[in-house]
């Protein structure tokens, strides 16, 4: 059922973006979509059918935090599991965005473990 | 002291004493007074000479100063922002080569690894393979816990191409700041001593401050998952 779900993947860097999706091939999750910044991200979040966001901070056009904050102001999207993956790492940065609503902050370099036990806290936070 | 005093004690003693000599017909007297002038006078010119040389040696140095600033801003400074890009560039190309490769690799390993489990229920179903069934067995369960291995390490091989991302988050940080000196550097040269327009602070940046670099970074950051779990534990998440 869960394998069923749509990734949208959100980083200005295709390298990750590939490595991201690769990893959740490898745990079932075939449905995976790619965009490069908040900008590109939340036109097809409105348009489209996404069940989970993983997105990057730092990037170029509209960074990760503020579409975080785009999508919980969206009377539609405002629910959407949302995982931060990235590189900032500063204490004030993981508070601002657990306060803008953040379901889960995984700071690159991550391992596949991580983003597993993440991603299934989440669903399984959004299941209970 | 006035350039008219000081002519008339620079040159007047000589003025009088070839006046004195006309009027009373001392022939040597005058050439000796005129000789006199005429040193005085040369004096002067050495005096303004050295002065003109002085200026045009400070001159020349600040040329060359400016000459140094035009050259880093024209060509030094675009050529390192050139090769940062090369470097990215070719960061890029090499991570989405070893991806490539890992990807056409996985499914290879996935369908040995698949095969061997199929062979090893045939050849237990063949009774005429029985006397190389241990060792067939043993061959084909040791290439699938291989093969695993294998697309456990690929997996592996994947994840490690991160570096692009994080090395190339730093690099644009590098252009960033080459391209800001560039223009610092452009303005130093058409207007120098202008005071810092407000361009070159740094405030904190909503875009995030990139990946943490040893050394680099100030200010409170976490110092892993572990931490970032604890934090947002601590915050009731």
């Amino acid at each position: 059922m869960q394998q069923n779900l749509n990734f949208l993947v959100v980083d200005d860097f295709s390298t990750m973006r590939r490595i991201i999706k690769n990893l959740l091939h490898d745990l079932g999750y075939a449905n995976v979509t790619e965009a490069d910044d908040g900008s590109t991200a939340l036109p097809l979040l409105k348009d489209g059918n996404f069940d989970f966001l993983i997105t990057d901070w730092n990037m170029p056009g509209m960074p990760g935090l503020e579409l975080l904050k785009q999508v919980r102001a969206d009377a539609r999207l405002g629910k959407m599991p949302v995982l931060m993956l990235t590189a900032e790492a500063k204490r004030e940065q993981i508070v601002e965005a657990a306060q803008a609503g953040v379901n889960g902050y995984v700071i690159k370099p991550f391992t596949a473990a991580t983003l597993k036990e993440k991603i299934d806290k989440i669903l399984a936070a959004r299941a209970a | 002291m006035s350039t008219a005093t000081q002519q008339n004690e620079d040159y007047g003693p000589w003025v009088r004493a070839m006046s004195r000599a006309l009027e009373h017909g001392d022939g040597d007297g005058f050439r000796t007074a005129l000789a006199g002038f005429d040193q005085a006078r040369n004096c002067e010119v050495a005096l303004q000479v050295r002065r003109v040389a002085t200026e045009l040696q400070t001159a020349l140095d600040r040329l060359r100063v400016d000459s140094k600033l035009i050259d880093l801003a024209q060509h030094q400074v675009p050529g390192a922002r050139h090769r940062l890009a090369h470097v990215l560039r070719l960061t890029d190309d090499a991570a989405h080569r070893t991806m490539d490769l890992v990807e056409q690799c996985c499914p290879l390993a996935d369908q040995l690894a698949q095969e061997a489990e199929r062979l090893i229920g045939l050849q237990e179903a063949d009774a005429s393979a029985h006397q190389l069934k241990p060792r067939i067995t043993a061959f084909l369960k040791q290439a699938g816990t291989s093969m695993a291995g294998v697309r456990s390490n690929l997996a592996e091989v994947l994840l490690a191409q991160g570096y692009q991302d994080l090395s190339g988050q730093i690099i644009r940080g590098v252009m960033t700041l080459v391209d800001e000196l560039e223009e610092a550097l452009g303005e130093l040269v058409r207007i120098a001593g202008a005071d810092d327009d407000g361009r070159s602070g740094r405030g904190t940046t909503p875009r995030g401050h990139g990946p943490v670099v040893p050394g680099v970074n100030h200010g409170p950051s976490v110092g892993g998952q572990q931490d970032v779990d604890a934090l947002l534990s601590e915050l009731g998440m």
